[in-house]
């Protein structure tokens, strides 16, 4: 399933989210944009999920570091969504593994209309 | 060598209201103390008399409750903020640190001109649970007065103890307090921090330790929205200080000028009257309020801003919150501003110009910290070494490595550079300095600094003479998950 993921040139995790989803089958084309604000905008990304990098699959937005498996399961089922997103930059969720530590998250799925739902919890 | 606590009487709170205390004069625990110590417990003030502080500091966690639950606070001395702290330039200081936490801790003496070594500006020491350190230093008599900041150091940790509660303001009185229109004004110290919800749950919606924690309790010296008073015609003087973890707070008080006469390190030369006032975690202000504005009551704000470039994160607010509400009461004889205050020198030419270049980044190096690796897990560990966490120069805090080496008496010019997407206040222990320019354009003023806030994608640029106390010391970013998560560096003065 073809993805297409918008980030800023200096962000220093975007990258490893990209390498993620190629190795669980997505095949990522990886774009630098000067302003992802545009992009997010233009996706409806409710601005309090917003986190760094922005990608589109299959009319969905996917904003974060979302883990593959969920995007799976958001293909699989297809709800009325808009897309998925993880706020911030959680340690530990993929491109984000640290020897730092791991942080708990929620990817949280948000509508056309700006309805904000939790989709998975990953514990730390 | 330590002494149980009793804990007696630790009160609930209240919800939300006009001077409801959250953490100071309620949490306060009765400590069972040793005679010799002067000071009655759980004192808000420690001062020192006839030229010494003798002080102490009780590092503790102290059960307690926030808006939605009880909640674990660490306190100093059983308090949040813990106690102000007062001395003169001149002073001995012997400042006993117990740590009574269930993890080391120690000491910071944030924005002191004092040695880093011994038993002084030390962040390289650690006092174990149970343990205790006397920290002991002697102020310069020229020391410049000023508001400072006592918070813990201990790499890894910093951020978890200084977001749960562990902050003190530090007065040093000198020669900006014997201005006489600065004397006349009525003062009060305002710590600004912020508390997690009893849930924590703002960390799993991401505002975490990438970002650096915030939490959505606001608080000025442990309570939410206290009222201050000015008499019409009245000066107030309002020191103020970030200690929170990583919030921002851009302030203005409605209907006035705050008009700033000090910064981080003391005075500057003419007060500068200000619409608003953006303090990141760390920096200090002392700022004048005249009570020229029809009687009533003011709100003290603190205004939305955005720290994460132009992406959208960690925008927790759109909308502007009260700190504190100003009131009107009595009436005096109008006090006037004062027109010059103390001047800031320039700096001798610099000697060189380094660069230090502040990322978020899959790191390579151990970072100082000795993890098993294979608890990492994921595709990122393809990379290798310490997987996520910020650098400076590409390097992640490593205490045994030294980075920069400086020869004690030179000036240096340092180009603070944010090449990240988020924002990074950048602090320098034990000298002060200047900033020259930020993204290129002249400060207005030169002003004396420790802490300087260094915006996403921009240069600042400073310029320190390391002078009178060699050593080894830190540089790093002041949001404390960025410090602990490797955004430091070890600079040898010598």
């Amino acid at each position: 399933m073809p993805v297409t993921s918008y980030r800023s040139a200096s962000c220093g995790c975007c990258k490893g989210w990209v390498q993620h989803m190629r190795a669980n089958g997505f095949a990522v084309r990886d774009v630098v944009v000067a302003d992802v604000a545009v992009i997010k905008r233009r996706l409806g990304v409710p601005a309090r999920l917003a986190s760094c990098h922005t990608a589109e699959v299959a009319g969905f937005a996917l904003e974060g570091h979302v883990p593959a498996a969920d995007v799976k399961r958001l293909l699989q089922k297809r709800p009325p969504l808009a897309g998925l997103a993880l706020p911030g930059m959680p340690l530990g969720s993929p491109g984000m593994e640290s020897a730092y530590g791991k942080e708990a998250f929620t990817v949280m799925a948000f509508t056309r209309t700006g309805a904000i739902s939790s989709f998975s919890q990953h514990a730390k | 060598m330590t002494t149980p606590l009793r804990r007696r009487q630790v009160l609930g709170l209240g919800l939300a209201g006009l001077g409801t205390a959250v953490v100071g004069p309620l949490l306060w625990d009765r400590l069972q103390r040793s005679a010799a110590r002067a000071q009655p417990a759980g004192a808000a003030r420690l001062a020192s008399r006839g030229g010494v502080a003798d002080l102490e500091l009780v590092a503790q966690a102290t059960r307690g409750s926030l808006p939605g639950g009880p909640a674990e606070l660490l306190t100093y001395n059983g308090r949040s903020p813990g106690p102000l702290l007062e001395v003169n330039a001149g002073d001995r200081v012997r400042l006993r640190l117990r740590n009574e936490l269930r993890q080391p801790t120690n000491l910071h003496f944030h924005g002191l001109h004092i040695p880093p070594t011994g038993t002084a500006d030390n962040v390289f020491l650690s006092v174990p649970p149970g343990g205790s350190f006397d920290y002991e230093f002697t102020l310069a008599k020229d020391h410049p007065a000023g508001l400072f900041y006592v918070h813990p150091h201990q790499h890894g940790l910093s951020a978890d103890q200084v977001f749960g509660g562990l902050s003190s303001a530090l007065v040093v009185r000198g020669d900006l307090d014997r201005i006489p229109e600065v004397a006349a004004a009525k003062e009060t110290v305002l710590v600004l921090k912020d508390f997690a919800s009893a849930s924590g749950q703002e960390a799993a919606m991401g505002v975490g330790r990438m970002l650096g924690r915030e939490g959505p309790l606001l608080t000025v010296n442990g309570a939410i929205n206290p009222g201050l008073a000015i008499p019409s015609g009245g000066l107030l003087r309002l020191r103020l200080l970030n200690a929170s973890n990583a919030r921002m707070y851009r302030l203005a008080l409605e209907g006035h000028s705050l008009v700033l006469i000090a910064t981080d390190g003391g005075a500057i030369a003419t007060p500068e009257p200000l619409d608003e006032l953006l303090l990141a975690p760390g920096e200090r202000a002392d700022v004048l309020v005249q009570g020229n504005q029809t009687p009533g009551s003011y709100r003290l704000l603190n205004l939305p801003y955005q720290r994460s470039g132009h992406m959208g994160m960690a925008a927790a607010e759109d909308a502007p919150r009260t700190l504190a509400t100003l009131s009107y009461a009595g009436t005096v004889p109008p006090l006037p501003l004062p027109k010059a205050l103390i001047p800031v020198p320039a700096l001798p030419k610099p000697e060189r110009t380094r660069r230090f270049v502040m990322a978020h980044a899959m790191g390579t190096g151990m970072g100082g910290m000795k993890h098993d690796m294979g608890a990492m897990g994921g595709g990122g560990m393809a990379m290798g070494g310490m997987g996520m966490g910020f650098q400076i120069n590409g390097q992640a805090f490593e205490p045994d490595r030294i980075d920069t080496r400086v020869a004690l008496g030179s000036t240096e010019d340092w180009l603070i550079v944010n090449d990240d997407v988020m924002d990074h206040p950048f602090h320098l222990h034990v000298n002060p300095f200047q900033v020259i320019s930020r993204a290129g354009r002249p400060e207005s003023q030169r002003r004396w600094k420790d802490t300087v806030l260094v915006k996403a994608g921009e240069e600042v640029r400073i310029r320190v003479t390391f002078r009178d106390f060699p050593g080894r010391t830190v540089y790093h970013c002041h949001n404390l998950d960025h410090e602990d998560l490797g955004l430091m560096g070890v600079l040898q003065i010598e």
